[in-house]
């Protein structure tokens, strides 16, 4: 049997929200992904689900199974890289809660494209 | 006669003003009508139309025909316009008529990592494309657990590496249908407790595991022949997974 598989999402880290100077747009988050420099290496993560995952302290129920857990996530998607440097904008099915600013959120490598 | 230089050219024509060149009395020796004007064709009897024709209808107790009018009245409306019914079902795309497309780089024999699922992060082998657009892959169930199995295409991330199927025959009976969820018959178990359903856990069947076995034989034998046959099965064995310093967006699979 072959052994538990490694990581296959790519890392990244929910550094804000969409936002002007003085306005911020909570429905689109800005990720900033390791190791990606440039909107060349950004392009390659659009339209791939992300993920914040988050740990709460009742249990509940997880789909396909009996067992509850404490895990929870909020699923999005990668819509565009803004911008040069190389993050990336996405929108979550409910925008992320503040508190995720600065968490890992994984950007997984489906819908694949290669 | 002379050759007419005007022929399919408009005998009379409309000047600038609106007012066209020639008056009806000139038209009248343009067109020689006095030529027609004593010829009379014959007046054919009108062809007398039924008004009813007598159309057969399905049913035993209906009494087999009707009396159906060649020509609508003008009251008989339908509900819904005829032509945006057709516009409806010709819009309809029904999805077994959907254009299944095929990454090119998902040639059959290609090794392919699973992204999601029970089996993520497993090398498998694609086989073919079937019908609804799924991919037919296969682990070889030896190599890395993974069954003959389905999986849609935007799961699974091709990789340069492939092997030659070519001379895998793979049964014309494994098909969407083979592989569709077999519904349990609960018109049966109606008599019964409802509440007694157990939700049986998935057992392949012995068919499944036949050909699985028959079709991995294959797979495993195209392996082998493989340059690097070797390699390749500890290759199938390992399970795909990101490291650290390894970006997705920099490499190439």
């Amino acid at each position: 049997m072959a052994p538990k598989s490694g990581r296959l999402y790519a890392k990244a880290v929910f550094t804000g929200f969409k936002r002007g100077l003085r306005n911020q747009h909570e429905n689109t988050a800005l990720l900033k992904v390791d190791g990606c420099a440039g909107q060349e290496d950004a392009r390659r993560y659009i339209g791939k689900r992300c993920v914040y995952v988050y740990k709460a302290k009742n249990k509940t129920s997880v789909p396909n199974s009996k067992e509850k857990s404490q895990l929870r996530c909020i699923w999005g998607k990668v819509t565009r890289p803004p911008g040069n440097a190389g993050s990336v904008r996405a929108k979550f099915r409910r925008n992320l809660p503040p508190q995720a600013m600065g968490c890992r959120v994984r950007i997984m490598l489906y819908p694949s494209r290669i | 006669m002379a050759k007419n230089k005007n022929k399919g050219k408009p005998r009379n024509y409309a000047l600038d003003s609106g007012v066209y060149r020639f008056s009806a009395s000139k038209m009248f020796h343009k067109k020689a009508i006095h030529k027609f004007l004593k010829k009379t064709v014959a007046k054919k009897p009108a062809d007398k139309k039924p008004v009813f024709v007598e159309k057969k209808i399905k049913g035993d107790k209906n009494g087999g025909t009707r009396m159906v009018r060649v020509k609508k009245l003008t009251n008989n409306v339908p509900t819904m316009d005829v032509k945006t019914c057709i516009l409806h079902t010709k819009r309809k795309s029904v999805f077994s008529k959907h254009s299944r497309k095929l990454r090119p780089s998902l040639t059959p024999g290609v090794v392919a990592i699973i992204l999601a699922g029970v089996h993520k992060g497993k090398r498998v082998v694609a086989l073919k494309q079937l019908e609804t657009g799924l991919l037919l892959i296969t682990g070889p169930l030896k190599l890395n657990g993974c069954p003959l199995r389905r999986i849609n295409q935007r799961y699974l991330l091709a990789t340069k590496t492939s092997i030659n199927v070519s001379g895998v025959k793979v049964p014309e009976t494994i098909n969407d249908k083979y592989f569709a969820r077999v519904k349990s018959d609960n018109k049966v178990k109606k008599d019964g407790n409802i509440f007694e359903n157990k939700k049986e856990d998935y057992k392949p069947s012995e068919q499944r595991k036949a050909d699985r076995a028959s079709v991995d034989k294959q797979v495993l034998e195209a392996i082998k022949k493989h340059p690097q046959g070797a390699a390749l099965k500890s290759y199938f064995k390992a399970g795909f997974g990101l490291n650290k310093g390894e970006y997705p967006h920099k490499m190439i699979f």
